[in-house]
């Protein structure tokens, strides 16, 4: 092996994966950790025509697998995106060898016979047996890898953060990663495996938290809170409180909340948002004209009928001239054509007909509805100041909006299960049912007086899933009446004059962002926010240092390390610092460090490894891999302890 | 899924996982790692998570986020004020379900 070989370095994190050389200083490879397999249906739809006939049938391409940045809509897929993570750990192989395949045909492999450099590849912490069994397999028998090396990411940026400042024995290391948090103990440059602790909150866990909260305060955006928009909020604009009890309670306060509130605008086209701002009024104008073009519709098609009609009667007449002219051989041939029998039913249909042609005509003499009586604004009554009479009225109103709103809801719930009404329901149900039952075992029917009271009716309103309501249009009419009223006499009965009204659609689709910024990567402090028993960041770095004797946690102290990409929160450095002076003893000292590049830092220091002289002694090879088994690698400072797995 | 032929890699060798290989969970792996009677001192990736909380979790307002002295005990949501009690009268029973399973607290009936 010559010392020249190129190595590839790929830090193989759960949320991104970077790859690059090591003559190059920055990972000419970054792409989220994710791959997605577009279904078939979708396919078909994207190239029509082609689909069909014997072109495709020849080539028959399996579907077609997007990984990382050639997935161009995430948001698009959201639900189809797969990883091979789960947690920090690789658990699905099939993806893993689909990322394998795109890292290596994406780093100019493709005409090459088999990967023929070393690489370097970074693991989770304490990562199981199984999965760097299964990981060696895929690389050396399947890709061919000459040797490579596995290294934790928090170690290799500690390595990072080292050689750029200096050797440091003794530090404690939080690592803040996408789905776990890592407190890591390092005494002398060793890794205190045993007393590593690991809190199983990460940036995923923050975003989704986000996501789910900003869904439930805001059901109407369902769909347009995505988690693309979420993780943008949280990386741009959530900051971790230094005190976190203190700024909650400023948030109470109305003027902070007015002062602080970062407003969000969601996409928002004012054709389609129109639909829904119509008043009750327009609706009702809507519903008339369609009533309208129904009624016209009907009168068609009842002239057309009554034209048929007549013409029918004048034949049939005119058979029946026949008969009375003594023309008995031609009446019989007519009667025959027009599958009549006889003379007495030729008079039921003449009849008929001519029943049927008066009555149509009657109904459309009588059919213009007497108009619309007309429309007189309400007066106050006698004796009444108008603005009180207003404000009645306008109480009036909400009242019937509130309990139309209410009526919706209990249907809405009645349709779901497990609601208290639905339930409700069933137990109504159920007694009846009993009561019926009870009735045929005793055989004679006993009267339980069911129906004594008209009351006992209204159990079937209840039951009623559609809950009619039937009182609901006399109260929609009503509440158009008020309406009109209002708007007569008080021009800014609602949110104002239509002036207005666009902006305040606009309004709508704001999501306020408040005490979400600081709420949501609190859960890394206190995981009992998202019903995780876990103890917090806190009190996990009181718990691991409790494990080392006094000289030895102040040993670690003095160089407490932040890296990954969650420890890029605004507040974090402080926020620690608090904690860390709450927990140790009076006068001590601590400090804290950042890393320079919080999401490059593991990928750096693996770079700084491939390049030292002694890199070739740490590569497990293949020759190594044939000996020692699958599951096997060479140990050095940034790596995971080998535990061979029990023979038994 | 087999059937498919993989795209041809030229760097690739033909290599597949035995079948029952390509995915096992976490959990699976964890108990396979207890069955192995490792040494008690040994670290797993099961044995470094993090211990379960020593203090009394606090309470905060499932929605406004507020420090929330109240349950409502209908809903079980936790409240702050009154405003907030007011809104909850007219949350549909799925915000609220939302809400509690946020927090981790699902009730006996699913």
């Amino acid at each position: 092996m010559t010392a020249k070989e190129r190595v590839l370095i790929i830090d193989n994190g759960s949320y991104e994966c970077r790859v690059g050389w090591n003559d190059i200083s920055v990972p000419e490879l970054r792409f989220r950790n994710v791959l997605t397999k577009p279904r078939k249906d979708r396919k078909k739809d994207n190239q029509p025509g082609i689909g069909d006939g014997a072109t495709t049938m020849g080539n028959e391409t399996p579907a077609e697998i997007q990984v990382g940045n050639d997935i161009t809509n995430i948001e698009a897929v959201r639900a189809h995106l797969k990883s091979p993570f789960e947690r920090n750990v690789i658990t699905n192989w099939n993806h893993q060898e689909q990322i394998l395949d795109y890292i290596f045909s994406k780093m100019g492999f493709e005409a090459e016979p088999n990967i023929g450099n070393p690489i370097v590849f970074t693991e989770a912490l304490a990562n199981p047996n199984v999965c760097r069994q299964q990981m060696n397999e895929l690389l050396f028998e399947c890709y061919g890898v000459p040797s490579l090396t596995y290294g934790i990411d928090a170690l290799y940026s500690w390595h990072h953060f080292q050689h750029e400042r200096g050797k440091v024995a003794d530090a404690l290391i939080i690592s803040f990663g996408y789905s776990t948090t890592h407190v890591i103990p390092v005494l002398d440059g060793k890794l205190q495996m045993q007393h590593v602790r690991r809190l199983n909150v990460g940036g995923y866990h923050i975003i989704t938290f986000l996501f789910r909260l900003m869904q439930m305060k805001y059901p109407v955006h369902l769909n347009a809170i995505t988690i693309s928009r979420m993780e943008k909020l949280v990386h741009e604009h959530c900051h971790i409180a230094i005190d976190y009890k203190e700024e909650l309670l400023k948030w109470a306060h109305v003027d902070y909340y007015d002062a602080q509130i970062m407003k969000i605008q969601l996409p928002y086209n004012p054709v389609t948002a129109t639909n829904a701002l119509l008043t009750a009024e327009q609706k009702q104008e809507k519903r008339r004209e369609l009533a309208m073009r129904l009624l016209e519709m009907k009168n068609r098609r009842e002239n057309e009928k009554l034209q048929e009609d007549e013409q029918q009667l004048q034949l049939l007449k005119k058979l029946r001239q026949l008969y009375e002219q003594q023309k008995e051989q031609k009446f019989e041939r007519a009667l025959e054509q027009q599958q009549i029998e006889n003379l007495e039913e030729l008079d039921k249909l003449i009849s008929t007909v001519s029943g049927r042609i008066t009555r149509i005509k009657e109904r459309a003499v009588s059919s213009p509805r007497p108009n619309k009586q007309v429309d007189k604004m309400a007066k106050p009554p006698e004796g009444m100041d108008q603005a009180q009479w207003l404000s009645e009225l306008r109480e009036k109103r909400e009242e019937l909006i509130r309990r139309k709103q209410a009526r919706q809801q209990k249907r809405q719930e009645l349709a779901k299960r497990h609601t208290l009404a639905a339930q409700e329901r069933m137990r109504i149900i159920s007694t009846l049912a009993r009561c019926e039952k009870r009735r045929k075992a005793n055989g004679d029917e006993e009267d339980d007086g069911f129906g004594m009271n008209d009351d006992d009716w209204d159990v079937y309103k209840r039951i009623n899933r559609h809950n009619d309501d039937s009182d609901s249009d006399a109260e929609s009419e009503q509440l158009i009446e008020y309406e009109k009223i209002l708007n007569h006499y008080d021009a800014n009965i609602d949110e104002g004059g239509a002036a207005s009204k666009a902006l305040t659609a606009a309004e709508n689709y704001q999501l306020h962002f408040g005490v979400e910024a600081i709420r949501v990567p609190e859960v890394l402090f206190q995981p009992s926010m998202i019903g995780s028993s876990e103890a917090g960041l806190a009190e996990l770095i009181a718990f691991v240092l409790k494990f080392f004797t006094a000289s030895e946690q102040q040993r670690m102290v003095e160089h407490v390390y932040l890296t990954g990409g969650c420890a890029q929160f605004r507040g974090l450095k402080e926020r620690l610092a608090k904690e860390l002076l709450e927990l140790r003893p009076f006068q001590s000292h601590f400090a804290i460090f950042e890393s320079d590049n919080h999401t490059l830092g593991a990928w750096l220091g693996a770079l700084v490894q491939a390049n030292e002289s002694s890199f070739n002694e740490i590569l497990t090879t293949r020759q190594d891999y044939e000996e020692h088994g699958c599951e096997y690698f060479k140990e050095h400072n940034a790596s995971n302890i080998y535990y061979p797995t029990p023979k038994d | 899924m087999d059937s498919l032929p993989k795209p041809r890699r030229s760097f690739k060798k033909p290599f597949a996982f035995p079948k029952n290989c390509t995915y096992r969970p976490l959990r699976q792996i964890n108990n396979m790692e207890r069955n192995l009677k490792l040494p008690a001192d040994q670290p797993t990736y099961f044995t470094i998570k993090a211990p379960p909380s020593l203090l009394p979790a606090k309470k905060y307002s499932d929605i406004s986020g507020l420090p929330a002295p109240y349950v409502d005990p209908h809903s079980k949501l936790r409240y702050s004020n009154s405003d907030e009690y007011a809104s909850m009268q007219h949350m549909p029973s799925d915000i609220i379900n939302g809400y509690l399973t946020l927090r981790g607290h699902t009730s006996a009936v699913g």
